[in-house]
């Protein structure tokens, strides 16, 4: 007597890992694009964001950059600044002028850039621009946000 | 009759014994383990999604000191600069005030005082190298300085410095 039932192969059940790697190395690949590691020079700071920024994103050889950032971030008003060259530790200025000297003997066509938090009073920053033209650099470079449209 | 082999008395003794039958391999397959591969992009995955942090991207506006020591200006006329002064008004991020010396209409944001100093430099008197000073207190917040230089630059003045108050 013959059965009713169909046979059915057996199958055997499978996890079909080809999209999950295509989607993993999609991501991977994204985040290798986009990725620029931080730069301990440029340490986290409060920048200016000017309207229509004119502030171009281009990479300056023979540069020093100077943070201006406040000591006490939450009483700006208060609050006073450290001046410090790249990731060091603060400094006084008097030192920062003594090493830019050193820097300057040493590259003759140095640049400086000049990072200060958005909050810092101009007095403060002016007081670096001294130091700088005291020891005869010409090119000094304000960092900003860029614009939308990447320097318009 | 052949003498058969082993069967003389000076003759060597071979023993023929048949090779024996190995055993059938068993068939394996080849298959590439990916386990590890997995491990590895995991980790970078999660090494990237962990570490990254989107940020704005900065850029610089350069600016030009004079030169010291350098001759005099060989331009014999006296050039009047365009001084612009911003002034704080409050803590905010607006709270300030633009005036452009020995002008009447005044501009009142950054957008607006780059348009100005444009139509400043078509009037007689004023062109592209005309310099602009910026002149603030030493209390006026550096985001305001760098609006009013941005401004400066957005305008295409070729000179721009900054003074004090």
């Amino acid at each position: 007597m013959a059965s009713n039932t169909k046979y059915h192969p057996r199958q055997s059940l499978t996890f079909n890992m080809a999209p999950m790697i295509d989607v993993v190395f999609l991501l991977i690949i994204f985040f290798v694009l986009v990725s620029t590691f931080a730069s301990a020079e440029r340490i986290p700071l409060e920048l200016p964001d000017p309207d229509h920024s004119q502030a171009l994103n281009t990479k300056l050889t023979d540069r020093v950059i100077i943070n201006v950032r406040l000591i006490d971030p939450d009483a700006p008003e208060t609050s006073p600044v450290a001046y410090s060259i790249g990731p060091t530790r603060p400094e006084p200025l008097a030192e920062i002028a003594e090493r830019l000297m050193l820097h300057k003997r040493a590259v003759p066509r140095l640049k400086v850039v000049v990072r200060a938090d958005r909050r810092v009073r101009y007095g403060d920053v002016r007081e670096v621009m001294q130091i700088v033209a005291e020891n005869g650099i010409e090119m000094m470079n304000i960092v900003a946000h860029v614009g939308d449209a990447g320097g318009e | 009759m052949p003498p058969s082999i082993g069967s003389g008395t000076d003759s060597p003794v071979v023993h023929f014994r048949p090779r024996r039958k190995r055993a059938p391999r068993e068939l394996t397959r080849l298959t590439l383990n990916l386990a590890p591969m997995v491990d590895v992009v995991f980790l970078l995955l999660i090494f990237f999604i962990a570490t990254t942090t989107f940020k704005r991207a900065e850029g610089i506006l350069p600016a030009q000191f004079p030169r010291q020591g350098s001759a005099a200006s060989e331009v014999a006329l006296p050039i009047t600069p365009i001084v612009v002064r911003v002034v704080q008004t409050g803590p905010g991020p607006t709270d300030y005030s633009i005036n452009v010396e020995n002008f009447v209409d005044q501009p009142t944001t950054f957008i607006e005082l780059s348009a100005f100093l444009k139509q400043v430099r078509e009037n007689p008197g004023f062109d592209d190298e005309t310099p602009v000073v910026i002149r603030t207190a030493p209390d006026v917040a550096w985001d305001h300085v760098v609006g009013c230089w941005n401004a400066a630059v957005r305008a295409a003045c070729k000179h721009v410095s900054f003074g004090l108050d």
